[in-house]
């Protein structure tokens, strides 16, 4: 079986041209793209290099609170990094990393073109990442808490009242508000795009019940964005008039109330998790499967699963508040809500080993990292039942436990997942395999780094260790778990490097991939990698989830079964 | 077999899938739907907790004549659509220019009240709670008007040109579909404010 | 903004694709913007230049998709992709039939168990009265237990008060009794085809059991005062008279089919092999 192009009779009108001026031609050819692929990898690209800054900042908060009594770096610059680290990982990595994924990946499986709106995608990217760059100008330009900072420095949550003008005096807070808003017009905008592609550009024959499943997970994903991000948009609005206008919003003097902030950060900051791990559960439920070498199991289960989460998170947000004193009534249905968000993620855990059951499991590099997610994503699903008991929350909420909870969520879930994504995905991007030993390397290292950091830290947390503290006193008996948690911290930036130089080493002299490096099944890995600008010669046709399973065994397609 | 990776289509049913603009303006609605739903709770859960003067009783009075015309033009421009899928451009631009027309009666009218509020109340943004939200409230859904009056009104002046024909007419409806929803917004932000918060 | 162009981002005539041209004004606009912002926090004269270039990028943007969308065209290269799977055999799981999820092939539809719950309430309140008028010599009294749980008031009554008429007992008790019996009725209606044998002896004697067991355990918290008074021999004859009428009664209608119907083998759904149970255990997917 193969695919015929009609050859070209448009001629090659490329000329040959000096290295600057092929240089400012590539140049060009980027900044005016609006191939979803290639904003895809400018997404991609773009969260990379946030990555390494945030990443670097955390390096610098474990280093300063490896030891007691540690004067590494000043409170002041303490605060700034926690608040830089958590807005920078969630905002300007977590979504644009996933978006990345989805701009490339949603069009090639659905098999269409393009995005629905190319240009707004181009957009959306642009924006967004502008909000990143305005984020980071703060370092030069922005005045912080105490008159002589620079960066923001209230948290990544920016609880009022301290973002007022008057303990936030300067406009480093600004600088924090604008930028997420930035992104977040960036966010709804490929949001947008995402739904409209899945919805109105599917190829014949691709009905919304043979779609992949990462189409799907994206899709619930981007309609949980509107009715998440939008809520931040009009708080950061809000924010914009109290401090510009001299609105009352948040100000407690005039009668305003803190606590709605804090409610209105939390609708959308924790459908911002499931919107964070949503494409993560997507990526395993297609790489999973093709190293079982087995098709995925309970498909429709998985589907009603996610559109279940899809609405649960947006209950369940004041888990976040039980210390705020909601009363006994807002507590119980709040940690009920919390509870059962447990149940379609257990089915979507059971549903993964029960492909995984009996498979012929291949151990690739990406399969490893989703089988580390799987267990991880299940303890870090405990923790989270244990929290969602308001009264445990009020004991430990605001500690290190809690850090350790959504770390374990977001580094050994969706992190994990991310890793597993380039190991199964760089090849059809660049046209070269990532070398498994280098792989091996990285997984190894980051897997023992991982534990050593975050499995401890729970301890420091139940021992009464409060997060956001700049140092601590030698005699409190948690200076043994930093020391171990900060080394952990060290082998994961180690794993991290090898996985830059793998990156770097493999797309110029990795093995050829060829167009379907994993025997897959889904419609990427139909046309060349990387694929053309067009994607497909001829727009497919599908008849099952698994249309490449019908083309490599005609004997006995899947369309016979579904 | 060397011809297409494509699986033959076995059924000849026909593939159709719904229009772009349509769901994109969709998904847009709800985007803002959310936005504007924040700002009413904020103004909910504030009314009645300012600590000084004046309060909405005092001060805010039914604005009837614009709220027709703001509704009114939500018709006008379903007409506009309509003639222009029928290929009646001229009807069109008559119907757009209705509409441009009343946005233009509710906008001038929400100024005059803001004047009024501003120089007679002496009611600011910064004045209490009240201001604070209701400024924010009004104002975000008069920025909205804004935005849809631009759009109509450049759609008046091409069709006005005759550069709009009739393969136009889906992009005009997604536009319609804006506009209703600025409307229907302002359902809301009249029962909100005007009628329950007063 | 751009709403319309050929389905799929781009059609092809002779060996080119047309695609939506490449154009940097949505990155000027996204430039103008961000630089409004940086306006706000740095100098007005840098929001100025936010504004003047969101209208050059607005304005650009406009001229990209009307009236007409630009498009060009990209030249498809001739490649032929194999599409091969490097792995020739494939292996199913040995699953017994007994493994075999049994899912419904035809189902009742949802009328049905609603005629079934009718007809079960009706024929329940037979024993119901039998019972009343051999213990208490009224035909109210099973009534008015049923209705207690509704009125608090109630809850000192004595056997006299509930062997009389009351309206409100009426009103209170056809209320319970409907709902509980339609219900129910629901529930035989969807769960009957799955019976494996006998459906009618075995959802009329087997529900009524399971039912009554759950009522034993919980009654005393829904209706003390039925808890009290309830004689368990008669409550079980009337909950069995139920449970065979409306097995009956649903038995009698035609079912429907459901999805999984559609997935069987064509033989089968055309009724050349009648067997369809039987087929239903081949058909596997490789898994």
């Amino acid at each position: 079986m193969a695919t015929q192009t009609p050859v070209s009779p448009v001629a090659d009108r490329t000329t040959a041209l000096r290295p600057s001026g092929r240089m400012l031609e590539v140049l060009h050819e980027w900044v005016t793209t609006v191939d979803h692929k290639k904003i895809g990898l400018m997404y991609i690209a773009y969260a990379l290099v946030f990555m390494l800054i945030a990443g670097v900042q955390a390096l610098l908060m474990r280093i300063q609170l490896a030891v007691p009594n540690n004067h590494f770096v000043s409170p002041q610059e303490f605060n700034r990094l926690f608040t830089m680290h958590g807005t920078t990982m969630v905002f300007f990595v977590g979504m644009p990393i996933l978006f990345g994924f989805g701009n490339y990946l949603v069009p090639l499986m659905i098999g269409a073109r393009d995005m629905a709106f190319p240009r707004l995608n181009a957009f959306s990217f642009w924006i967004a990442g502008f909000g990143g760059l305005l984020l980071y100008f703060s370092y030069f330009a922005g005045s912080g808490l105490y008159a002589a900072g620079t960066a923001p420095d209230v948290g990544w949550f920016a609880y009022a009242p301290l973002t007022a003008r008057a303990f936030s005096p300067g406009h480093s807070t600004d600088y924090w508000t604008l930028g997420v808003l930035l992104s977040g017009i960036g966010t709804i905008g490929t949001a947008l795009n995402i739904v409209t592609t899945t919805i109105c550009m599917r190829c014949p024959g691709m009905k919304m019940s043979r779609m992949p499943l990462l189409v799907w997970l994206y899709f619930v994903t981007c309609c949980m964005v509107f009715v998440a991000v939008s809520p931040l948009t009009a708080a950061q609005i809000m924010l914009m008039i109290d401090r510009y206008l001299g609105g009352h919003f948040f100000d407690t003097q005039a009668g305003g109330s803190a606590v709605l902030w804090m409610h209105f950060f939390w609708i959308f900051g924790h459908p911002e998790v499931y919107i964070l791990v949503l494409p993560a559960f997507g990526f395993a439920n297609e790489i999973i499967p093709v190293f079982s070498r087995k098709a995925i199991f309970g498909y429709p289960a998985m589907v009603g699963a996610t559109v279940g989460i899809g609405f649960i998170s947006l209950s369940v947000w004041a888990h976040h508040m039980f210390s705020v004193g909601l009363g006994p009534g807002a507590n119980a249905f709040f940690t009920f809500a919390t509870m059962v968000i447990s149940v379609p993620t257990g089915i979507k855990i059971f549903n993964w080993l029960a492909t995984l059951w009996g498979g012929n499991i291949h151990f690739t590099t990406s399969m490893m990292f989703a089988v580390g997610f799987l267990f991880q994503f299940l303890i870090a699903g405990l923790t989270g039942i244990m929290l969602s008991v308001a009264p445990f929350d009020w004991q430990l909420t605001g500690s290190y436990f809690v850090v350790a909870h959504f770390h374990y969520v977001l580094v050994g879930a969706i992190l994990f997942m991310i890793f597993s994504a380039f190991y199964y995905w760089f090849p059809k991007m660049s046209g070269r395999v990532l070398v498994e030993k280098l792989g091996k390397w990285h997984f190894w290292l980051f897997l023992i780094g991982f534990h050593l950091t975050f499995d401890f830290m729970h301890i420091p947390g139940m021992l009464g260790m409060p997060r956001r503290i700049y140092t601590y006193e030698a005699d409190r008996g948690w200076a043994m778990w930093n020391m171990i948690i900060s080394s952990g911290a060290v082998l994961q930036a180690i794993a991290i490097l090898i996985f830059v130089y793998n990156m770097v080493w493999s797309y110029f002299k990795g093995p050829v991939a060829g167009p379907d490096p994993w025997d897959a099944w889904t419609l990427e890995w139909t046309t060349t990698s990387p694929p053309p600008a067009y994607n497909f010669a001829v727009l497919p046709t599908v008849e099952s989830r698994r249309p490449l399973w019908d083309l490599k065994h005609p004997e006995d397609p899947d369309s016979n079964y579904e | 077999m060397s011809t297409a990776a494509i699986v033959p289509h076995g059924t000849s049913e026909e593939w159709k899938l719904p229009s772009r603009g349509i769901v994109g303006m969709a998904c847009l609605i709800a985007a803002e739907s959310a936005v504007f739903i924040i700002f009413v709770v904020a103004y909910i859960y504030y009314l009645g907790k300012s600590l000084s003067g004046p309060s909405p009783h005092d001060v805010l009075e039914l604005p009837i004549l614009t709220t027709i015309c703001l509704l009114s033009s939500s018709i006008t421009v379903h007409f506009a659509v309509a003639a222009l899928r029928k290929g009646k451009t001229s009807m069109c631009s008559l119907w757009l220019a209705a509409t441009v027309l009343l946005g233009s009666i509710f906008l001038a009218g929400t100024g005059h009240e803001w004047y009024q509020l501003i120089y007679r109340d002496g009611l600011t943004i910064r004045t209490n709670l009240f201001g604070t939200t209701f400024y924010s409230l009004v104002g975000l859904h008069a920025s909205h008007v804004i935005v849809g009056l631009v759009l109509l009104a450049l759609a008046l002046v091409f069709s006005l040109s005759g550069k709009v024909t009739e393969e136009h007419a889906e992009r005009l409806e997604v536009l319609s579909l804006y506009w209703h929803f600025v409307d229907a917004v302002w359902v809301v932000v009249f029962t909100v404010v005007y009628v329950l918060g007063r | 903004m751009d709403i319309r162009s050929e389905s799929g981002g781009g059609h092809h005539d002779a060996g080119a694709v047309h695609l939506p041209a490449p154009t940097a004004w949505p990155m000027v606009l996204a430039l103008g913007m961000a630089l409004i912002m940086t306006g706000l926090v740095t100098n007005g004269v840098i929001g100025l230049l936010g504004l003047l270039l969101t209208v050059l990028g607005s304005v650009g943007w406009f001229r990209q998709v009307l009236p007409v969308e630009q498009h060009e065209a990209v030249a498809m290269q001739a490649e032929q992709i194999q599409i091969y799977s490097t792995r020739v055999s494939v292996d199913r799981l040995a699953i017994a039939p007994s493994h075999r999820k049994i899912l419904p092939i035809e189902v009742f539809h949802i009328t049905t168990g609603l005629k079934g719950g009718i007809a079960g309430g009706i024929a329940m309140t037979v024993p119901a009265a039998i019972f009343s008028l051999i213990k208490y010599h009224s035909i109210w009294y099973a009534m008015n237990l049923l209705a207690a749980g509704g009125f608090v008031s109630w809850a000192g009554a004595s056997n006299a008060f509930l062997a009389q008429f009351h309206p409100e007992g009426l009103l209170a008790g056809l209320a319970i009794h409907i709902v509980a019996s339609l219900l129910v009725g629901l529930l035989y209606g969807a769960v009957l085809p799955m019976f494996p044998w006998k459906p009618i002896l075995t959802a009329g004697f087997l529900a009524p059991l399971v039912w009554t067991g759950l009522l034993y355990s919980t009654l005393n918290i829904v209706s003390p005062i039925l808890d009290e008074r309830i004689d368990w021999f008669w409550f079980i004859m009337s909950q069995v008279a139920f449970g065979l009428v409306a097995g009956f009664v649903i038995n009698l209608q035609a079912k429907v089919r459901t999805a999984q119907f559609q997935a069987l083998p064509f033989a089968v759904r055309a009724g050349l092999h009648s067997d369809a149970t039987l087929k239903t255990e081949e058909r596997d997917t490789p898994q």
